[in-house]
This record gives structure tokens, sequence and C-alpha cells, in this order.
């Protein structure tokens, strides 16, 4: 059975989650994200308060990350919507916490305590999902298949599912961990041609951009050697981070390796929204670093 | 057949030895007290967590297994001042895959609080911290950022989060 | 207080149990107390009141001083009930005019305070006196035992217990649900530590069993349905078609020969889809019954109706029978041996090590198929593309060890993997890895296995293989699978290309586990193999009296192992029918006359015990499985049902003479 079907037929309304990258640095994220909800008929509400979701205080103090999720929690509960997020990391530190918060009753009341300065309060309630699960598990193949207008047939994708959209686990329940399917089928619903190739499962390393360049950029350096080598036309991703690593951070790469990639790195609804019938601009194919040329011009966006 | 770098060599060539008399025999504990590090005695050191480590696929000096021994050993020093200690991308591989369940993405995160507290987060950490907890994000929305949405077709957000340098205050 | 006819007279007796009593309660003190009490005429202090010499005090007491009851205060009854009841039997008193109070695990080990301590053995020890007075004698039941015995599994267990069974000459009935006796150790080829081929020490226990006229043999059949109890059970088994008449067929395979499909072409079950079968099949050469079967699913007959049916033609002896029907046996029998074996762990549940994405991954089980000379490959071990592996790598505790999988050490794989690492080498010359993260190697002579192998060249590597990839990064791993793993002796990280790389599989309960569980009434253990009656003392019995278990049903082990746990079984059968009766115990329930037949009892007992007598519409108690539990007797509604040694006038006034200081 397809990993992609729909478990619910009730209307999609979320509260958007940003996080710190989108907003300035992968609006193409963003906007094709929101032009991909829109036509399958998933309410985006943006709630102009919220922050970065806490996750880089985490190496410091982990409490203080709790503190930040919760503060992000509370707000969406108070305007009695859950959370989408389009950031992987962002899902895995809400989630993280919106669990927590959830079984610990305790730790409740202590961030309680503090959100008390702000007026705010968490009951608990929020649920937290990311943008690409919402389309896997609650729009489903079906609606978006009708949705599809324009075929990336002949286009060869390869899925990179990164870290925090599938694991841990055990929080999420979600998808096979060391044999996922869910982009590999989102990809495939396009029309272009999910790719298998070597440390498919690989992280981007952009977990340790901050702390040792050299390291994270070689762990990034693997997957792009691979994705080359098994000659995909581009890299189908949905986190900002890593496309961060592959996407921005690809030029660094090939300098600092003396190696040439030039793998375009296009974000899930990207794709989904070049099929979709979109075009380029609408789906902010100009904020994308290696100019994904050749794909636009197979699909004549 | 390839040895990736014989990082143990190496790291007897570029640390002291140590006195048994300073190993820190409740090391082990204060990690252990921290939320997820409650598994870490159930080790048995099969090795399975550095096998699949990214990192450690490109850095020989990175190995969670051998953190996790040198916190059970008591080395709490070293582990401390290393600068490996936060070479851990928390992408979750070795706990997934770890037979015992122990948590190690915890456990390394427990270990660079403790680290954290004794005022050793490393200074680009620091500069992210500080940003996050005074503007609410790691990049700051300024009018021009809002203005460049808004031609984009996209809603304006809140340049100033007061409210969280607010609530993070200490 | 006092009874209404005069407390009877008592004998009281308090062990110090070494020092385990008497260092935290007063034991003088209880004793001296005991002496006032109504009816007791001795009171005494031994230092071990289960030695010979404790005993004998009671025995000899009940005599000279015409004791009526005797309570000991000591240990749990489950320690020592039974022996002084045997000893008030033996002083010529009905010994259920006895009862124990437990000062030790009760008292003794859980309190500190000795003052306290004392107190309480003072109020336990009176409420016993009180209590041992409405006790009334009570003889113990006999059931006769049938001597036959139903074997469930025809593994090398089950064969073994077979055998010893059939040896003292008693009936046994072996049911296996597949074509051919012999279970998983006839795919095996040679045996650890010695070295012996599988095949030639089993092959003539399963000839002996076909032989033995004590044994009847049935394949192909399943165990559906079981009723009674102890000595008596009654027991269904249905027996599949495999539409050939066993009474003749002599495995000529004259029928295989001429079946329509030319070449085999359906995945062999024996072989673990290695070697190719017809429809009409031997599962292999020294299966017993020698009696081919034919699968409906892919035979031409039944799929289609329009075979010219070539095999029937060929045999000689017209044992073809494509009208045989699905037979229901009924059988009676005493006792019953569990021996349904494990099943080896799907290594497609940890897809990082590829097993089913590389066509040269391959599990411990196939490999034994492989090395084996009678294998589908005539013992060569070969690539899937028919080369000879130059590098092997043999992954131990693969669904073993593990919280992702199964938790426990399956005992068996670290020499399996020694064993397989040996022939492997013998067989192709290859480099062998070992990949281990304990050797476990505890039997008789598996050391020094190990030891050999060491010599033998064997490459050991301590550490978990992360991950089986075909990730080439460097010249000398193209075209191989590349296991990643840390020496975690040496302290890196290792790549290590192979051609060829085996997963040595840990055992799991079987699927269908639960089901033989539920019909048997046994438990399974938080691993899910059936559980023993106890650990230590008793490996082989379970819950349920007359159940036995042998083999890997109950928890992975080696084939000595397997085989002891088999005649074990057969030894308690033995007893048992030797004995001829079983002695039931009297605590059992009674159902008074003023039951309503609301039946709130029934479905609440544990033992299926109780069912609606039709024509009084009253519950009725089957003494011979009812365990005295009190479940019935605490629920029914209106008190219509009592339970000998636990009647209401004993409990009440055990609790008021408890509760008669507070």
């Amino acid at each position: 059975m397809s990993a992609c079907e729909p478990k619910t037929d009730k209307k999609l309304r979320y509260a958007l989650f940003l996080g710190c990258n989108i907003p300035v640095r992968a609006t193409n994220y963003e906007l094709s994200a929101r032009k991909v909800a829109e036509a399958l008929g998933i309410e985006f509400v943006d709630i102009p308060d919220f922050s970065c979701c806490g996750y880089p205080l985490a190496d410091e103090d982990r409490n203080e990350t709790l503190l930040m999720s919760a503060r992000n929690l509370a707000l969406a509960e108070k305007a009695g919507c859950d959370i989408c997020a389009l950031c992987s990391a962002c899902t895995g530190a809400l989630t993280e916490a919106a669990h927590y918060l959830h079984e610990d009753e305790a730790a409740r009341a202590r961030v309680n305590d503090r959100l008390a300065a702000l007026g705010l309060k968490y009951s608990g309630k929020t649920r937290v999902v990311h943008f690409a699960r919402v389309l896997a598990q609650e729009v489903g193949a079906e609606a978006i298949r009708a949705k599809i207008v324009k075929s990336l047939n002949g286009i060869r994708v390869a899925p990179h599912y990164g870290c925090h959209y599938l694991k841990p686990s055990g929080l999420y329940g979600f998808d096979n961990v060391e044999d996922p399917k869910t982009l590999d089928q989102l990809i495939a619903l396009t029309g272009a041609e999910p790719v298998d190739y070597h440390g498919k499962l690989r992280c981007c390393g952009g977990g340790i951009l901050a702390v040792d360049e050299g390291v994270a950029l070689s762990v990034t350096r693997g997957k792009l050697e691979s994705v080359k080598k098994a000659q995909a036309d581009a890299i189908g991703l949905v986190c900002p981070f890593c496309g961060i690593m592959y996407d921005t951070n690809q030029k660094k790469v090939e300098s600092r390796f003396d190696r040439e990639f030039g793998v375009p790195v296009l974000f899930l609804s990207q794709l989904l929204g070049l099929a979709m019938g979109f075009g380029a601009d609408e789906l902010g194919m100009k904020v994308n670093r290696v100019k994904p040329k050749e794909i636009l011009a197979k699909v004549g966006a | 057949m390839t040895a990736e770098k014989s990082s143990d060599a190496q790291a007897a060539d570029d640390e002291p030895e140590f006195n048994v008399a300073d190993l820190d025999l409740g090391f082990a504990e204060e990690v252990a007290a921290k939320p997820g590090g409650e598994y870490i005695r159930r080790c048995y050191s099969c090795g399975m967590c550095v096998a699949g480590c990214p990192v450690a696929e490109v850095e020989p000096r990175y190995s969670p297994r051998r953190l996790i021994r040198m916190i059970l050993l008591g080395l709490r020093a070293e582990v401390l001042q290393s600068d490996f200690l936060w070479l851990c991308c928390n992408c979750y591989t070795c706990m997934e895959r770890c037979p015992q369940a122990i948590r190690i993405p915890d456990i390394i995160r427990a270990a660079k609080n403790i680290a954290a507290a004794e005022g050793r987060l490393p200074a680009n950490l620091k500069t992210v911290s500080a940003s996050v907890t005074k503007i609410g994000r790691l990049y700051e929305i300024e009018e021009f950022d809002n203005k460049k949405r808004v031609k984009a077709g996209l809603p304006e957000l809140q340049t100033k989060l007061e409210d969280v340098e607010r609530l993070m205050r200490k | 207080m006092g009874l209404a006819k005069g407390s009877p007279r008592t004998g009281f007796y308090i062990c110090h149990c070494g020092t385990n009593i008497a260092d935290t309660v007063d034991v003088d003190a209880v004793r001296r107390h005991a002496e006032e009490l109504p009816g007791v005429v001795v009171s005494c202090d031994y230092k071990y009141m289960c030695s010979d010499p404790g005993q004998e005090l009671i025995i000899q007491d009940i005599k000279e001083h015409r004791l009526e009851r005797v309570v000991v205060a000591a240990c749990s009854p489950l320690l020592h009930e039974a022996t002084f009841r045997g000893a008030v039997e033996r002083g010529g008193l009905n010994p259920f005019l006895f009862h124990m109070v437990n000062i030790r695990e009760q008292d003794a080990w859980v309190h500190e305070d000795r003052a306290q301590a004392t107190r309480k053995a003072r109020d336990l020890i009176r409420a016993a006196i009180r209590r041992v007075a409405y006790h009334r004698p009570l003889e113990r039941m006999r059931v006769g035992v049938n001597p036959n015995t139903l074997i469930i599994g025809g593994g090398i267990a089950g064969i073994n217990a077979a055998l010893n069974l059939s040896m003292a000459g008693k009936r046994v009935y072996l049911v296996e649900r597949e074509p051919t006796i012999g279970g998983h150790m006839a795919k095996y080829d040679k045996t650890f530590p010695t070295l012996d081929c599988a095949a030639c020490i089993l092959t003539p226990k399963m000839s002996a069993v076909r032989d033995s006229r004590n044994i009847v043999l049935w394949t192909y059949s399943e165990v559906e349905k079981i009723d009674g109890y102890i000595g008596n059970f009654r027991v269904q088994v249905r027996r599949k078609p495999r539409y050939v008449d066993e009474e003749t067929c002599v495995g000529c395979m004259q029928c295989v020969d001429a079946c329509i499909y030319k070449d085999a072409r359906f995945p062999s079950e024996f072989e673990l889809g290695l070697k190719k079968r017809k429809p009409v099949y031997m599962p292999f050469p020294q299966a017993v019954p020698p009696v081919v079967a034919i699968d409906p699913k892919t035979c031409l007959h039944f799929k289609t109706g329009k075979c010219k049916e070539p095999c029937k033609e060929a045999c000689a002896r017209d044992s073809i029978r494509f009208d045989q029907r699905e037979v229901v046996e009924e059988i009676e029998v005493g006792q019953i041996i569990v021996a349904t074996g494990f099943q080896t762990f799907d290594p497609a549940r940890l897809p990082q090590y590829g097993y089913g994405e590389f066509p040269n991954v391959y599990t411990s089980l196939e490999i034994e198929r492989l090395v084996n000379a009678s294998g589908p490959t005539g013992g060569q071990v070969l690539l899937r593309n028919g080369q000879v592996p130059q590098s092997v790598g043999i992954l131990h505790c693969v669904g073993s060890r593990d919280e992702n999988t199964n938790r426990w050490c399956s005992t068996v794989c670290c020499m399996t993997a020694l064993k397989l690492a040996h022939l492997v080498k013998e067989h192709t010359g290859a480099t062998v890895y070992s990949f281990y993260i304990d050797m476990r190697c505890t039997g008789k002579g598996y050391e020094e296995f190990y030891d050999r192998m060491m010599r033998e060249g064997v490459q050991f590597v301590r550490g978990r293989v992360g991950e089986v990839r075909d990730w080439e990064m460097a010249p000398e791993e193209e075209g191989k699978l590349v296991l990643r793993v840390e020496d975690t002796l040496a302290g890196f990280v290792r790549r290590i290309p192979v051609d060829l790389v085996i997963l040595a599989v840990g055992m799991e309960p079987r699927a269908d586990a639960e089901a033989v569980q539920r019909m048997l009434h046994i438990s399974r253990s938080n691993d899910g193999f059936f559980l023993e009656r106890h650990p230590k003392l008793a490996p082989v019995e379970t819950t349920t009296d007359g159940v036995y278990l042998a083999g890997c049903c109950q928890g992975p082990k080696d084939i000595p192992s397997a085989v002891a746990q088999g005649s074990a079984a057969a030894a308690h059968v033995l007893a048992m029918i030797s004995k001829g009766h079983i002695e039931l115990e009297p605590n059992t329930v009674a159902v008074l006359d003023d039951c309503s037949g609301c039946k709130t009892c029934i479905p609440l007992c544990p033992y299926h015990a109780l069912t609606l007598n039709e024509e009084s519409k009253k519950a009725q108690v089957n003494l011979a499985l009812c365990k005295g539990c009190g479940t019935c007797a605490a629920a029914c509604p209106s008190g219509s049902i009592t339970q000998n040694l636990f009647e209401d006038e004993q409990i009440d006034a055990e609790i008021e003479e408890t509760l008669a200081h507070v």
C-alpha cells in the first residue's frame, strides 16, 4: 500500500511555521509551498509572532529550546490551530517539545511559569506536522494527482529525506526510517522519476556547519558525489537547512574539494508546483543558487 | 579493505595520559540525570553507532562510542574540553539503530549542556544563541526584508520579537 | 472466645531457620505466647523444623499428646508445606489438619524492628491456631492416567522424546505440520563443534521413528483442539490431504519423473527457495515418511482440471489419490509434549543489511543448504552469478541482542557462525570475516572450536556492522558489498569489501506460538517463547499439568540441549504413566445446592474447570482441573461456591484473631 493515503477528509487548516531560514533565505520554499497548499485546499494561517523554534539553543541548554518551542506551541494553541512546519529541524524541535510537554505535567507547569510573564499558557494540545507529511498522509496521492497538469516526465530526481523529517521514529511513527518511501512517491506523482542513489539516507551535515565547516561540507560532499554519479537531474528535498547545504553551499563544496557538480536542488513544493502548472517565478526559482535551467526548459516553465 | 584512519592512535598522540585518581566517577550519573541520558549504562560497546555515523565517516576524531566510554569511565575534563564533543550533527542514525536503545544524541547533548554551563560553548554557537535569544530568530527580519516579502506576495512578519527577549532573559 | 466444643488439642512449633527468623523475631517469646493459647498442649521451638529431627518432634508429639491439630511457624508454604504435611501424616493425623504460618518472608525478612516483628509473629500464629481449629480432614482424589502421549512437532526434540517413549513400550502420536519430520536439523550441513554431518546422525533417528510400532506418525497434520486435563486429554488432529496414499507409496519418485512439468519450477520449501521442485515432490531424499506430496497450489490437476495426470499412470502402486480429503482424527492421550520449535529471524526487518536488496546477502540457514552436499548447489558455495566468492563476511547477532528486533541472545548463532566460517573457508578458500559483539561459546568443546577457528585464520572483528551497501568509495570496493563497521578493539572504522554476506539470524518464537499457547492453556515469557514452570527446577514442565516443553519452543538452544530436554520430557511422561494415577490437591471448590446457574463463574475460571450442568442447571466443577485459585468462590453472587481450606469460618477466625489486638 502506498504511504501516501489521506487519513482524513476534514478541512486542512494549519498555522504555517516558517522558522528562521525560510522567510529570508529560502523564500522559494515558502512561495512554492503556499502556492501548492492553496491549490490543494490547505489553509495556512499566519501567526506573525512566531519566532525561531528553539532548536539552535539545544546545544547550550535543552530547557531553553523547550521554552522557546513552548511559546510557539502556545501561540498556535491560542489561535486554535495545529502547526504545519516547512523545515524539518523545526518540525523535530516542536514535535519533541509538544510530546514532552504533553506527557510531562511538571515540565509543562515549569514552562507555563515562564510563559505567564507574556500572558501565555500552553495546555499541551498543539499537534505539529511536516508539510510533506501533510501532503502524503492528509491530502493524499489521489487529490494531488488531480491537480497535476504538466508531467515532469523524463526528469530524474534524487530524493533527499534528511534527518528530522523521519527521525526519531519513536516520536513520529511515520514512514520507514531505513527504507523510506513517501518522498519517492510524492516526487513520482509529478511524473518525474525518483532516483535511487548511494547514501540516500545520509545527513546533509548542516547540524555542524557552525561548529566545523570543513567536516560539515565533507558530509555534504558525499551525497553530491553519489547523486552526480546516479545522473540525477536534481535533488528533491523538504528542509531549508538541507537546501543551504546542497544548494547555497554547493559552490563552496566544489571549490573546497576541487569538484564540479552543478546539481540543481529543488524543494518538493517547487517540483509539485511545476507539475501543477505554476510558473518559475511563482515558485521562486530565481532564489535557487544552482539554476535549474534544463529542468525549466524541459517543462517549459 | 581500508582503515579510515587510526583515530585512537591519533587520540593517544594528541591527548595527555590521564591519572586514575583524576577520574570523575560521578560524571556518568551527571549525564544520566539529564533527559534521554538515563540509558547510558546499557552500552555494550558494539560500535554500531560509529559504523552508521555520517560524521565519523569523514572525521575519524569523532566516535559516539568512544564518547560514551569516556563518560562512563569518568573522563569528565577530557570530554568537556574536547572539540569532537560538538561534532554530533544530530541525525539520529545511531539512535535509530542502537541495539541497546540508547538515546545517543541526547547523551551527547547532555554533555554539551554541561560543557556550556561551564562556559565551553564554542564561539560560533554562542553567536547563534545570542541572536536567537535576543531577536527571536537566527536572522533579523528588517523593514527591507518585509518589503521584499510583500513584493514577492508574502505576508509581512514581526521585525521585533520583544516577547522572546523577555521570555529568554536569564 | 474458643470453640463451642472446646478447642482441639493443638501442637505449635516455631522454627529459628538458623538465624533467618531468630535474628529478628524473639522465638522464645512467641513460643511462650502460644503456650497460653486455648487448645495448645505443646509449644516448642527448634533450630530447623524442616530437618529430620524437627519433623520427628511433630510425629512424636502427635502420638504422645494425642494432637488433633498442628501449626508450624516457619518459612513460606511454597517451600515446606508439603514437608510438614508429610510429617503430620506420618504421625497418624490427616495432613490437612495442619496449618503453616510464614514468619520468614512475610515477617523476619521484611522487618528490622525486633519488637514489632515479634508482635507480628504473635498475631500471625494466634490467627493460625484459631483457624486450624476449623479445619476438616480432607482426602486427595485420584485420577487415572491414559498411557498414550501426544508429541507436537517432529524436530529433533520431538523425535527424541518419541523414541524414548517408544523404547519404553508406550504409544506416541507424533504430529508434524510439514510433510516430513526432521525439523530445522534436517536442513543443517555439519554440526558444531565436532563437524559430524547432521543428516548422518539425524536420519537414523528419523527412520527409527518410522519403524517404531509404538509411534503413530502423522505428518502434514496439525493439532487443532485439545480438551481435558492431565491423564485424560481429548485431541483433534487435522490431517491435510497430500493426495498420495501413505500406506502404499514407497517414495520411488516415478511420479515425480513423470510429472507433466518436465522441469522443476516452483520454489522448494525445504530448500528455502534456493532450489525448485515440481508440484509432486519429496522434500528431501531422506524424508520420513518416504512419501511424496502433491501441492494443490501448483499442480495442474487442481489448477485447471485438465492435466493428463501422467503421475498417476507412472505409479505402479496406484498411490496417487486426487480425491483425498482432509481428515480430522480424534485421539485420547494422557500427556502432551510440545516441541514446536522456532523460526529464524527475517532480516528484511533490518533494511540496512540489504537482505532481499542484494542477491549475495544470505541468511545462515540458506548457507547451511549451500554448503550441504545434497543441497541446491551440490555443496558449492557460489555467488548468484555462479562465481566462487573470494571474501565472505559473517555478521553475528542479526535479530538478537537488539532492542529494535529481539532482545535475547539466541545462544547458538556464535557457534553457527564459527562453523559456517570453517565450512565456507573449506569449500571456497575465501577470506572469511566474522563480526561479533561478544563471542559466546559456552558448551562442551565450543571454546576449543573458537580457538581452532582463530588458528585457521578467520578474521575476527569485534563490532556490530552498521550497514551493508554496494556504495564503492575506492577501486577495491568496486562490484563488492561493503561492510561498514567499527573495529571496536582497534578503535577505528573499517570498510570491508566482500563478495558474500552471511547474516547469522537469531531464533524467535514461531509466528503461531500464541495460538498454540491458547490451545494448551500454557504461558509464554516476555520474549514470546513458551514458559517453563520454573526457570531452574522445572525447566520442562508448564503451568498446565501433563503438558511439557521440549526444544526451542521454550527458548533458543543448541541440539544437545534440545535432545536433553526431549528426553527429560519423556522421563516426566513415563514417571506419570508408571505411577498410573495422579493425586489431586483437595483445596478444590464445591458448588452448593443453592447455585442459581447464573454462569458468572464459568468464564472467570482460568483453568476451564467450571461448566453448567445442563440437567441440574447448576455449575459443576471438574475437580481434576480445579487448581483452587478461588476466583469463582469470590465472584459467586450468591456465595454458593465454597473452597476447601478457605472456608468462610476458617478465614473469619483467622481475620478476627489477627485483628483482635489491633
